[in-house]
């Protein structure tokens, strides 16, 4: 069946089957290997994607119903360069084995979005969908505080 | 995932015409977020995906002290609705407290219900609202009580031919409300979870007391002794935590490999009680 | 040991928090992990696995699935060249000696634990390669199969293997025990119980294979060990220069991607359908199907004077070692040598076994047996330091290992051991006391130290490579075989070799981890890669710098000894320079080489017999000390742990914020151990393969850590490092038990600290003693 999306800002035509996540037309069909498969049941949130502007996990949205919507991916934040956020997570050291951090960058950004004003409880209460293994998850935080806070400086 | 048809239906009659015809080998596609695990792991294998998120089934309205909600309502927009959160906030509360972000965003109040996990938030506040639930189907229309559409663990009276379509629920501006779920990490599923709802009359005595839970069997229950204790009577602390003990002792859960059924029955106990005492203050709040 | 670098104005990036080169790529997504690749004609790989934890296979027909359109292969025990794997020493180069632990690539007649691998398939789609294993018919025959460590070594317990269950002991005696026991006048004992667990990294088990030029079969996988390409050509029966490795940035490792996952899988069918493959198991899969953690059983106890002075210790320890034996035999000899903790123990015996059971198999994670101990050890001082009134911080400070002290097994502490201090500051760094937010919660403290061994066993001779060399145009290139793990395994090697030749961080090219074009660096475990790699840059830097300096000292007319090489030249005390392409272009001239290979030989020891006598066993330790505050809700059990400090003297922080993140993460992992993981298993059946039932630490259930990094200067790493990869794990799950006791007074010896768990001992202590229920 046929599909039309924006992925990315672009908009894109494509040629699905049903049976197909939109994990796996990002990464089997677009080679778009941003967002990561942690789980298959929508737990790890490594799978992130924003769906009209809204964290989702790709791995659990099947492709016909994402015809007319817009889909943003990590390199979407990018414009020419790394996004501050992204800067942000290389500063504070907020990366290790970094397959979490996708799906955490657009979790944060989303959020931060809607509630610039956040403090870092309300940082850590909107990113507690997204698991990490490695950092223990303070860096992260770190980051995404510091970032809110340079933001609304700004 | 199994190869499988698919299409997106434009209206409930055609969503029923297909479930009728193809019955069990057809599955309801709304947020995906109850299904699409099971399709990844192969445990689901239908032959029909009927695609409902194009119907008009997701508007929230309030006439005469009953707010009606469409069942693709999703699980953040009863978090966040502003209408909600004054005419039945105990929905909001109960909401946030489903799965993570991504889970609410495309979670739908209908697949909740529809999928009636017995540890799951929403169904336990349909039956402590005693929602009223319609079922759409080849006859037509039919309105069900929540207590008889839920039948056993991930059972329902949903017929193989019939789409939830709507639930309508009193308006609970004055009445105090509390959540309280017991899970091992935030947004898991409960593994004992209570609503408490309670009206206060002008002189501060318990008018109407309801109390559901959830995980403490294969269906969410209400249990009437505990709330016969509390009507009529002053909701003073020693009567909130005899209607906690009520509601333990009348409560049967199973153990499991998880979790044993005295430390569900205690848990039960022990959440009731924070529940009323939430609720009750939140009942002089409103009065 | 590498020379001492002494440097004229101080370290210029080592120790400082430098950004890493792969954190850029990763927060751009630019890193592409091991299922991040795709190749024109790609199949894909999918595995058959045993439901049964005890069966024998009665018939096993592949025709119906060899027959679906778009299947390219089906393979089974007979398909495979050589069907064993030997699993003793994950890429151990030096022969060594008794261990003997195999396991088969595709079960033969018999399967003993649920998920054993029965079949390979490959297909044109992994839809495809999924109905296939679903066509596969396998008639099992279920056999009797034991499940409990303690049951396995009874006589006439059902045999997992024909060689009986008992897998390995290790004993330890030291002192006179009897007579010790007389001069106790505090005795304490317990028993304590650990579980199951997974490793849980996010990134799943996965890799691509394919057959390159001159018949090399690439195998592209995520591993801490590139030197399986060994264990490949074996079981193919090929020679081992005709398999490669190519091991990628991992999404976590843990030690679970230390034996082999997919490299054999992907090697055969790659090598019988002639073409690519990829594999990458579902998290179902991989909570199902991979190496555990070992349980274990321990029973302590412990004698000490009025005054609170150690004087006698017997333990016993059983673990579990699941169907097969993997690393049991050495994570049981972690666990043995270490049994005592930091203290110095006058008289000790130590018995300690690992048995087979038709549970899963256990291997190697984080912390290798030296971390489950620390409950024991831990909870044991706890109990002795309240039985003589002295504080947690007291006890530790009279009892701490000091250098020169000897542990159990004989070896002697050499280097600085800041236990007393980091327990103090530990404790201290949790500054004023929570107050209680409601009646029914209560508040204590808990405190907990460990000792944990980087590099790896003496006696396995580990060595580690690693080539620095100059590009013409100054520019640096650094090719070493380390794979890296997500703990800036490689930015570090970066950051030494940068230090050393005087060259922005950004002018350092590293290339890791292919077995056929970096020299081999050994296994990223065992807390090994920075001191052991670490070493090999920095002598490879320091002996190329010597090799450049001397060319330049030839054209200034200078000693080289005053020479320095900084911001890209080779600068003279007289102000004169040569910048690096202008001196390079001169090495080249003159035949003098522009790059090194370093070699880096760990200090080798030999076979150490435990009962014999005294030995070293473990190159150095790392020791630490956590402190932390928990919350204890005397109604549900619920803990909270409400602040977690946590102090490692780590010798020198190479890069103290890659430190700080090794210690929060260890930390949280030892959080999540401690009350929350938990693989159930129900007669060898997994009930916990989905990440909705195998519960990790989310950002809400745990505090931020705060790191406390000291550096005593210490460490047999490059520039005084120790390793801190694996230490902060041992100390959180036993400061948390001991911060329960404080809080109500139960101890809870059994891990995860549940809040059933908790509340069941609550109970028990009330003497109430409703029904416990099948948990316990």
């Amino acid at each position: 069946m046929r599909i039309a999306l924006t992925l990315n800002g672009r908009t894109r035509e494509l040629e699905v089957p049903p049976n197909q996540t939109l994990l796996q037309l990002l990464r089997d069909t677009l080679g778009l290997f941003d967002p990561k498969e942690g789980c298959g049941e929508g737990v790890c949130g490594a799978c992130t994607i924003l769906l009209d502007g809204r964290p989702v996990s790709s791995c659990l949205v099947l492709v016909p119903t994402v015809h007319g919507r817009a889909i943003l991916t990590l390199r979407g934040l990018e414009a020419g360069g790394l996004h501050p956020l992204q800067e942000a997570f290389v500063r504070h050291g907020a990366v290790q084995c970094g397959f979490c951090t996708p799906g955490i960058l657009l979790t944060a950004y989303a959020f931060l979005e809607g509630h610039p004003e956040a403090d870092r409880k309300a940082i850590r209460r909107a990113l507690g969908g997204n698991l990490c293994r490695c950092t223990g998850y303070a860096k992260i935080l770190d980051a995404v505080e510091a970032y809110a806070r340079e933001a609304t400086r700004g | 995932m199994v190869p499988f048809e698919y299409v997106a239906v434009g209206t409930v009659e055609e969503a029923v015409g297909l479930l009728a015809e193809h019955r069990e080998e057809a599955k309801v596609l709304a947020g995906g977020q109850s299904l699409v695990p099971l399709l990844n792991y192969r445990l689901a294998r239908p032959q029909l995906i009927v695609d409902i998120n194009r119907l008009p089934l997701d508007g929230i309205q309030v006439t005469d002290g009953r707010l009606r909600l469409g069942a693709l309502t999703r699980h953040a927009t009863l978090e966040e609705s502003p209408e909600i959160a004054r005419h039945c906030p105990v929905l909001a509360e109960a909401a946030g407290l489903i799965g993570n972000v991504r889970v609410r965003t495309l979670g739908t109040l209908g697949g909740s219900l529809a999928h009636a996990d017995p540890a799951a938030e929403l169904p336990m506040v349909m039956m402590a609202l005693d929602a009223s639930l319609t079922l759409v189907g080849p006859q037509g229309r039919r309105m069900l009580p929540a207590r008889e559409f839920f039948r056993g663990q991930l059972t329902t009276a949903l017929g193989q031919d019939e789409l939830l379509a709507e639930v309508e629920l009193p308006v609970t501006r004055r009445i105090g409300h509390a959540v309280e779920e017991f899970a091992r990490r935030e947004g898991d599923f409960a593994i004992v979870a209570v609503t408490a709802l309670v009206g206060l009359d002008r002189r501060g005595r318990v008018e109407d007391a309801r109390l559901a839970f959830a995980g403490v069997g294969p269906v969410p229950v209400r249990v009437p002794a505990a709330e016969d204790l509390l009507r009529g009577q002053e909701p003073a602390a020693e009567r909130l935590a005899a209607a906690a003990k009520a509601a333990r002792d009348t409560l049967d859960p199973e153990s499991d490999a998880f979790v044993s059924a005295a430390y569900r029955r205690h848990l039960a106990g022990v959440l009731t009680k924070r529940a009323l005492g939430r609720a009750v203050a939140r009942a002089g709040e409103a009065a | 040991m590498a020379e001492a670098v002494t440097l004229g104005r101080g370290l210029r990036l080592v120790g400082q928090p430098v950004a890493r080169h792969d954190a850029r790529d990763k927060v751009s997504a630019a890193t592409a992990y091991a299922a991040d690749w795709g190749m024109p004609g790609m199949l894909h790989g999918t595995v058959l696995r045993s439901p049964y934890p005890s069966a024998r296979i009665r018939r096993l027909d592949t025709g119906r699935a060899r027959a679906i359109p778009g299947v390219a292969a089906v393979l089974t025990a007979k398909d495979v060249p050589r069907n064993t794997l030997a699993t003793d020493v994950p890429g151990q180069t030096t022969p060594v000696g008794p261990l003997r632990a195999r396991l088969y690539v595709l079960a033969e007649d018999r399967v003993r634990y649920q998920g054993e691998p029965v079949a390979l398939v490959a297909a044109e789609t992994e839809e495809l390669a999924r109905e296939a294993l679903e066509a596969i018919e396998v008639e099992y025959e279920p056999l009797p199969g034991v499940f409990d460590p303690d049951r396995a070594l009874e006589p006439g317990a059902a045999r997992v293997h024909e060689e009986g269950n008992l897998l390995a002991r290790w004993r330890i005696e030291r002192g006179d025990l009897a007579s010790a026991w007389g001069r106790a006048e505090a005795v304490v004992e317990g028993e304590y119980r650990t579980q199951f667990v997974d490793a849980a990294y996010l990134e799943p088990e996965s890799g691509v294979a394919w057959i390159d030029s001159d018949g090399v079969i690439t195998i592209r996988v995520s591993t801490q060990v590139i030197e399986h390409f060994r264990d490949v050509a074996e079981v193919l029966g090929l020679p081992q220069n005709r398999v490669r490795v190519i091991g990628t940035y991992l999404g976590g490792g843990f030690g679970g991607k230390e034996d082999v996952t997919v490299e054999v899988y992907l090697g055969l069918l790659a090598w019988k359908t002639g073409r690519p493959v990829k594999m990458v198991w579902s998290r179902q899969e991989s909570l199902l199907a991979r190496a555990k953690r070992h349980p274990f059983r321990m029973r302590y106890r412990t004698g000490a004077t009025a005054r609170g002075e150690l004087v006698a210790q017997e333990i016993e320890l059983l673990a579990d070692a699941g169907a097969y034996a993997y690393l049991s035999a050495l994570v049981l000899l972690y666990a043995t040598v270490t049994a005592a903790g930091p203290y110095r123990v006058p008289a000790v015996t130590i018995d300690a076994r690992v048995a087979y059971t038709n549970n899963p198999p256990t291997s190697a994670m984080r912390g290798f047996g030296a971390m489950q101990v620390v409950l024991g050890y831990e909870s044991e001082m706890d109990k002795i330091a309240r039985a003589v009134r002295l504080d947690p911080v007291e006890v530790r400070r009279l009892n701490a290992l000091q250098r020169g002290d000897r542990l159990p097994v004989g070896q002697e502490i050499e280097s600085h051991v800041a236990l007393p201090e980091l327990a103090a500051r530990a404790w201290d760094g949790l500054g004023e006391p929570s107050l209680p937010r409601a009646p029914h919660l209560k508040i204590g403290r808990g405190l907990a130290a460990n000792l944990q061994p980087y590099g790896r066993i003496v006696w396995l001779h580990d060595w580690s490579s690693a080539w620095v060399g100059f590009e013409m145009d100054g520019s640096l290139v650094v090719r070493t075989g380390v794979p890296d793990v997500g703990g800036g395994q490689a930015s570090s090697l970066c950051q030494i070799a940068a230090e050393v030749l005087g060259v922005d961080l950004e002018r350092v090219s590293i290339h890791i981890a292919d077995s056929a074009l970096t020299p081999l660096a050994g296994t990223t475990t065992a807390t090994r890669q920075l001191y052991m790699s670490g070493n090999a840059v920095l002598e490879a830097a320091t002996r190329l710098k010597g090799q450049i300096l001397g060319v330049a000292a030839g054209i200034l007319g200078v000693d080289a000894g005053a020479l320095e090489l900084a911001e890209g030249a080779a600068q003279a005390p007289d102000g004169r320079a040569i910048p690096l392409p202008e001196l390079l272009a001169q090495c080249a001239r003159q035949g003098v080489p522009r790059s090194y290979l370093g070699v880096y030989h760990a200090p080798a020891g030999e076979p150490v017999d435990l009962e014999r006598g005294p030995g070293k066993v473990f190159p150095d330790y790392t020791f630490g000390a956590h402190a932390v505050e928990v919350e204890v809700d005397t109604e549900t059990g619920a803990v909270r742990v409400l602040k977690h400090v946590a102090a490692h003297d780590v010798g020198r922080a190479i890069n103290p914020q890659s430190v700080e993140g090794q210690i929060q993460g260890g930390a949280v992992m030892g959080l999540g151990y401690g009350l929350m993981e938990e693989v159930i298993l129900e007669e060898g059946v997994n009930l916990t393969t989905s990440f909705a039932a195998y519960l990790i630490p989310s950002a809400l259930d745990v505090p931020d850590v705060e790191p406390l990094v000291m550096e005593s200067g210490e460490g047999l790493g490059p520039f005084g490092a120790r390793g801190i990869g694996e230490p902060p794990i041992g100390p959180p799950a036993a400061a948390v038990a001991n911060a329960i006791y404080d809080a109500v007074g139960v101890r809870v010896g059994r891990l995860p600290i549940t809040p059933e768990r908790v509340w069941q001992a609550l109970q028990a202590q009330t003497g109430r003693g409703e029904g416990s229920g099948e948990r316990s």
